[in-house]
């Protein structure tokens, strides 16, 4: 079996700046955006319903990833293989486990793991859990012991009976084996997103912004979690997640309240925006007040196109897509086009044509990235705590984003006009 | 005729800031701050009229309650008395952090006795709980600009609704304060 080792397995779609590993899609995205996106589809299905929805995520898309790797590190015994999984957990900034099973099932500890560590740190001081956090490292575990004992996929149950988020001193999932359920989905994976993605464009301000992304993603081919599984970065924890993940929590919540409670579905999509417009506000500006950012690009300015450039490059370094500035007025208008997005291809992979434009990552960071660039003060390094970023809706936010064009819609791009209110 | 609390605490040394907030509702009525301070009294009023209604429970527990109570926090960089008007007011003095507590204990006592005659006497009169119930969750929820909207989609009641929560039926009343102990991870609410 080969060393496992992250950057030697990511490859980026040329020109469209969606990222995979071992072929399957995934993206960088922070705690801000994984601890909101989770709650939220628990907010709209419930605790129960919401875990195993997550779980069953998790489990569906790391089967994939940890098949496709097993075969191209040639991890062919099951030591091998859950030596595989627990290193690629740990690498992708997920946390640390311990797996003691086999087919028939068993036991996984978890430590610091990225789902419950960080809910923990972000509102652990604020509000009391009632239940486990880490349905991503439940699903994960139940498909690494398939994987090593050749089972098929679903074979096994995964319940986290102890969570740190809980306060319990470490997560603890239970493995048990049933009978495994048909899987239908679609897969997705750099094949079928290409037949997806529109023909790449380029925008204002590209001299800058595609070496910048360039610099970026050789900086992060070398990101992998610390000695706790975690990576720690910028001011926020990081994940390399699969997409899979989000796009199926995050679709199968909206289909699901479409049916039981339509009148729900607005502000379930609110929040599934404010995902996103958390995660680009934390990352970005943690990424852009960095003295690693400094290094790579130099000083800050507050002109609010620079701050767009930049982040239209982590964006596309981060594997969100091929994000371009279409139009720019300071201060009135800014309009953000992509011809992929890692929503987009796995939507119409999956479902075909919406009747509405449901890239909600790209909504939410669109108008993020607005008021980056025209709220804060960069050159006086603003720490963006959890009160700076409240003191952002105090008033009103002074900005709006409408989805214009999309590619779910059978657009060739997807376009967000943000303006001022 | 004293009409307003900057004119109580005229040339209180070292004082900081007095914020009054109406109970029970924990409405701010009136506040003075030194020009160089940079908190909203809006911001505090709800959070002092909380303490004083927990550390209040806190002594009925004791078997230790008075209505002289007083309470005192010392932070790193200020000094903070909560006292309480009757049962209608509470007035929270801020003083810097190197205050003598005596002299802290002789500004308040001086101002409370202007502040009670000055304050009206008034009628408690509670609001609807549902207006207490939301602005509750808005004082306690993590990221509180998403707090309704989390609200509206564990509850399924429209969110144009939660924004006029005073127009709920009691069932959804009771689905809403359900939904708003959910987020907060309460058995109950404190209102």
């Amino acid at each position: 079996m080969t060393e496992l080792n992250l950057g030697t397995h990511r490859t980026f779609i040329p020109e469209q700046e969606l990222m995979f590993l071992a072929d399957e899609p995934v993206v960088y995205h922070c705690h801000h955006f994984n601890l909101f996106l989770d709650q939220t589809i628990d907010d709209g299905l419930g605790a129960a319903e919401g875990t195993l929805l997550r779980t069953e995520a998790a489990a569906e898309f790391s089967y994939r990833l940890l098949k496709n790797l097993c075969e191209r590190t040639n991890a062919d015994t099951p030591p091998e293989r859950l030596q595989l999984a627990r290193e690629l957990f740990r690498q992708l900034g997920h946390g640390t486990l311990e797996i003691n099973a086999d087919a028939d099932g068993g036991q996984v500890i978890g430590t610091h793991l990225h789902y419950g560590f960080a809910w923990q740190e972000k509102y652990g001081k604020k509000v009391k859990r009632h239940y486990p956090a880490d349905a991503f490292a439940a699903g994960f575990s139940s498909a690494a012991v398939e994987i090593a004992f050749g089972l098929p996929q679903g074979s096994l149950t995964a319940k986290e009976e102890q969570c740190f988020a809980l306060k319990d001193k470490n997560c603890v999932f239970s493995l048990k084996r049933r009978v495994p359920p048909v899987l239908d989905g679609a897969p997705v994976d750099a094949q079928s997103t290409l037949a997806v993605v529109g023909p790449p464009e380029n925008g204002i301000g590209e001299d800058v912004i595609q070496p910048i992304a360039q610099g970026l993603k050789e900086f992060t081919a070398g990101v992998a979690g610390d000695e706790r599984g975690l990576v720690q970065a910028f001011g926020v924890f990081v994940t390399m997640q699969l997409t899979g993940y989000y796009n199926r929590v995050s679709y199968d919540a909206v289909r699901r309240i479409e049916a039981k409670a339509p009148h729900s579905v607005g502000v379930l999509e609110e929040l599934l925006r404010e995902s996103g417009h958390v995660c680009v506000f934390n990352t970005f500006g943690g990424i852009l007040l960095s003295p690693e950012w400094e290094g790579l690009v130099g000083p800050l300015t507050d002109d609010p196109l620079d701050i767009l450039k930049w982040s239209i490059a982590i964006g596309r370094a981060l594997g969100m897509g091929r994000w371009v500035i279409a139009e720019f007025e300071a201060d009135r208008r800014f309009v953000v086009r992509t011809s992929s997005s890692y929503e987009s291809a796995y939507y119409r992979t999956r479902y075909g044509l919406a009747d509405r434009p449901v890239e909600y990552l790209f909504q939410g960071a669109a108008l993020a990235m607005a008021q980056l660039a025209h709220r804060v003060k960069f050159t006086e390094k603003p720490a963006l705590t959890p009160e700076y970023y409240q003191s952002l809706f105090k008033g009103g936010v002074p900005w709006q984003a409408e989805q214009t064009r999309s590619i779910v819609c059978g657009d060739t791009f997807s376009e967000i006009v943000v303006t001022r209110k | 005729m004293v009409q307003s609390v900057q004119q109580v605490v005229a040339g209180v040394p070292s004082l900081r800031g007095v914020i009054v907030t109406a109970m029970p509702d924990c409405l701010l009525i009136d506040s003075w701050m030194r020009d160089n301070e940079n908190w909203a009294s809006e911001d505090v009023a709800a959070y002092f009229g909380d303490l004083i209604r927990a550390n209040r429970e806190g002594l009925k527990a004791l078997h230790a309650w008075s209505a002289e109570m007083e309470v005192t926090i010392e932070s790193t960089d200020m000094l903070l008395v909560l006292r309480e008007i009757s049962t209608d007011f509470v007035v929270g003095f801020i003083f810097e952090r190197a205050t003598p507590l005596g002299m802290v204990r002789l500004h308040v006592r001086r101002s409370m006795g202007i502040l009670a005659e000055m304050l009206p006497k008034v009628q408690p009169e509670q609001r609807p709980r549902a207006l207490r119930v939301a602005d509750f969750l808005a004082r306690y929820a993590p990221d509180p600009h998403t707090a309704l909207q989390r609200a509206a989609l564990r509850s399924g009641i429209p969110l144009e609704l939660l924004k006029s929560p005073e127009k709920l039926s009691p069932e959804q009343l009771e689905i809403f304060e359900r939904s708003v102990q959910d987020i907060l991870g309460l058995e109950t609410l404190s209102l």
